[in-house]
């Protein structure tokens, strides 16, 4: 009720809060993507891949927040931690497995 | 022993770029031209009647008022309830006017207005179902009976059954895949692609699919009579525990600019 | 190509806008005839975006504005020829560009009457309707129009637009309660449209200085003062805002300080709403923070400093004056 009140007094614009959504999520799809392509370059097998991609994740969030998001989260997002830190997680997590299948396949042959 | 022993299989190079890429390039291809058929395919919205549009928006005011109290004062409030309650009481915002109240539902079958909505929503659903299985069964066709790849990661053997669909051996580790397999990586991992190429509004990534079953329930809410609906909003008219935004406003705004004065 | 100023929507366009925009006019029709494919490549490459029909309504708009006829009705000819002659929207441009082509008073007669025909064979069409309406204003025939703004407000009640538009109406007939209820069901629509805000309060501050009661006026007055500091409130530079409070609390420390006895606690009227008045002193702050930010918005504008540049010339002279109000009488 209380952060109810808050949205009325102080409005959020719907549009603007897709369109970062947006920009993170296509961030995060093309920068998975290349993990991807490094993690199967690298041979690198079940776990220490996808650990490969958390980390790499966490770079990634790192840059948007110091670059793009000027150090200042909650002037473009909601919820900094859901939207940023951990946005569109799955999205990015199933380009990385395919393009880490697809070169891991490659590679190794 | 099997199992802990690392299971090599040396594989033909030429192996990917007659599957893979064919593959991946058919589901790119396949994604753009179902965007494309659901919005040609999107029926234009039909024209109310204006006792239809009328009643609807009223409804909608109802809501507004629900939504948005906090902008008119308590007074303002209480007359709009007061005038809302007593409209529904009488009768006159519905379609059918105050002589249709005692009509009900309309039947799901023959209500022409469900029949479109219906219909709308079985298009998507064959605009998304029809490819799929189309090329499912064109793989199955063309590229079956050999593993194409290896994982990189581990499954548990269930997937064994879906995913080495045409070979023959048992005890093939899990991680060695027919090309069914590089198709449903490719269903899941190209929607970031969709959205780059199509734009965020396009009708091929997976999340669309699933939205399209939440909003089953809607053509649906049309054929429930809608007394019963405004009945409803003029109960939560009441209930509604106003409070006016106005209501310390000057202190809020000194409070913001303090630093400024 | 298509210059930004083209895209906005027409009624935001000032008078040199449009004047430039219409001058331009021949050149940019010249530039965009439409050349169809035929059918199999059309499908590939229509030529046209969905910016240019925008476009191409300003640009009727605009040169209608400026009596540019001519290219006003080639604009409306591509737009017949690409949405077809029953198109709504179509026919309101049509509808327009035939009154303001109009020569005399028969003329425009005539075009009621089609109006009313239209509507007969189809009563939701929106833009017809509105289309009618104005034109019974400018036919002088204020009443009509707004039993047919009712009309179309029984219909469709969260239509903000038609809303607004009876607040004017009722405005300049001086029913003040009125046109508050109509602004008010505005931002049960939009309840973040800080002109609405504005708009809201100055009428208030009309009605409150218009009453002959003192204790509605101070009402008023604060109720007035409260919605300025919200359409502060949702936009921090908001110019009219910031006058409109200057206004309103000026006169609010001049009212305080003749009466003598304060209302003090909060009573409900259903046109003034229910607040106790405001404190004296949080007065006194909002009267020194609209005075310092008005002051800083005259001095950046004419000193042209970027990212202060986009206010009006006409706001930030008359904000000057206020201000210079504030200074005459510290001399006298």
């Amino acid at each position: 009720m209380a952060e109810e009140r808050e949205l009325q007094i102080h409005p959020i614009m719907q549009e603007s809060m897709q369109h970062n959504a947006r920009i993170v999520s296509n961030i995060r799809a093309l920068t998975a993507s290349l993990f991807g392509v490094a993690a199967g370059t690298l041979g690198l097998e079940s776990f220490p891949g996808f650990l490969f991609y958390l980390f790499g994740t966490l770079i990634i969030s790192l840059l948007i927040y110091a670059f793009r998001a000027e150090g200042k989260p909650n002037m473009y997002f909601y919820k900094p931690l859901a939207d940023l830190w951990m946005g569109d997680l799955f999205g990015g997590l199933m380009s990385f497995v395919l393009t880490w299948t697809l070169f891991y396949g490659l590679v190794k042959a | 022993m099997a199992g802990p022993i690392e299971q090599q299989i040396h594989r033909d190079p030429a192996l990917f770029y007659w599957i893979l890429l064919p593959i991946t390039v058919v589901m790119i291809l396949t994604g753009i031209l179902r965007h494309y058929l659901s919005t040609l395919l999107q029926t234009t919205p039909k024209k109310q009647a204006l006792l239809k549009m009328r009643e609807q928006r009223h409804l909608m005011r109802a809501r507004n008022m629900i939504i948005n109290h906090a902008q008119i004062s308590k007074a303002a409030f209480n007359k709009r309830k007061e005038w809302f309650a007593d409209k529904v009481k009488e009768g006159t915002l519905l379609e059918s006017g105050p002589d249709g109240k005692a009509k009900g539902k309309p039947n799901p079958l023959s209500d022409p207005a469900m029949m479109d909505g219906m219909m709308g929503m079985m298009k998507g659903q064959m605009v998304m179902m029809v490819p799929q299985s189309l090329i499912m069964g064109w793989i199955n066709a063309f590229f079956s009976g050999y593993v194409i790849m290896k994982l990189p990661f581990p499954l548990t053997p269930q997937f064994k059954q879906m995913l080495q669909a045409g070979v023959g051996t048992r005890d093939l580790d899990v991680r060695w895949v027919s090309s069914l397999s590089w198709y449903f990586l490719t269903l899941f991992g190209l929607q970031p692609v969709y959205n780059f190429i199509l734009g965020s509004n396009n009708a091929a990534s997976q999340v669309a699919q699933q939205m399209q079953m939440q909003q089953q329930g809607n053509p649906m809410a049309g054929a429930e009579d809608m007394e019963k609906i405004f009945a409803a909003e003029v109960e939560n008219l009441e209930v509604v525990e106003h409070w006016y935004v106005l209501d310390g406003v000057e202190d809020r705004l000194l409070a913001k600019f303090a630093s400024s004065i | 190509m298509i210059s930004p100023t083209l895209l906005q929507p027409p009624a935001h366009l000032s008078p040199s806008a449009c004047i430039q925009i219409s001058q331009q006019a021949p050149a940019f029709l010249q530039s965009h005839t439409r050349t169809v494919l035929p059918y199999p490549l059309s499908v590939f490459s229509s030529g046209e975006t969905q910016e240019i029909w925008q476009a191409y309504e300003t640009l009727l708009l605009a040169c209608l504005r400026t009596g540019d006829d001519k290219s006003a009705s080639q604009c409306l000819e591509r737009l017949v020829e690409r949405f077809g002659e029953k198109n709504e929207r179509v026919q309101a441009l049509r509808g327009l560009y035939d009154e303001a082509t109009a020569q005399d008073e028969a003329a425009l007669q005539k075009v009621l009457e089609g109006y009313e025909e239209t509507l007969k064979e189809q009563p939701t069409n929106m833009p017809i309707r509105k289309r009618r309406i104005a034109l019974l204003q400018s036919m002088e025939r204020p009443t009509d129009a707004m039993t047919a703004l009712v009309g179309l407000l029984d219909t469709s009640p969260t239509d903000a637009e038609a809303w607004s538009e009876l607040a004017d109406l009722y405005l300049a007939q001086g029913s003040y309660s009125q046109a508050i209820y109509c602004l008010e069901e505005v931002l049960l629509v939009t309840p973040n449209a800080w002109n609405v805000h504005a708009r809201l309060a100055e009428v208030l501050y009309l009605s409150s200085t218009a009453s002959d009661s003192p204790g509605n006026a101070l009402k008023g007055l604060s109720e007035s003062m409260r919605r300025f500091c919200r359409s502060i409130e949702l936009c921090n530079d908001y110019l009219r805002g910031y006058y409109g409070l200057k206004l309103t609390t000026t006169h609010l420390l001049d009212t305080l300080s003749k009466v003598p006895s304060k209302p003090a606690t909060a009573t409900s009227d259903p046109v003034f709403g229910e607040l106790a008045p405001p404190s004296l002193a949080s007065i006194q702050r909002l009267n020194e923070l609209a005075t310092a930010k008005l002051a800083e918005i005259v001095r950046r504008n004419t000193a042209g400093e970027k990212g202060w540049d986009g206010y009006e010339m006409a706001e930030v002279i008359a904000a000057r004056e206020l201000l210079d109000r504030d200074t005459l009488s510290i001399q006298r």
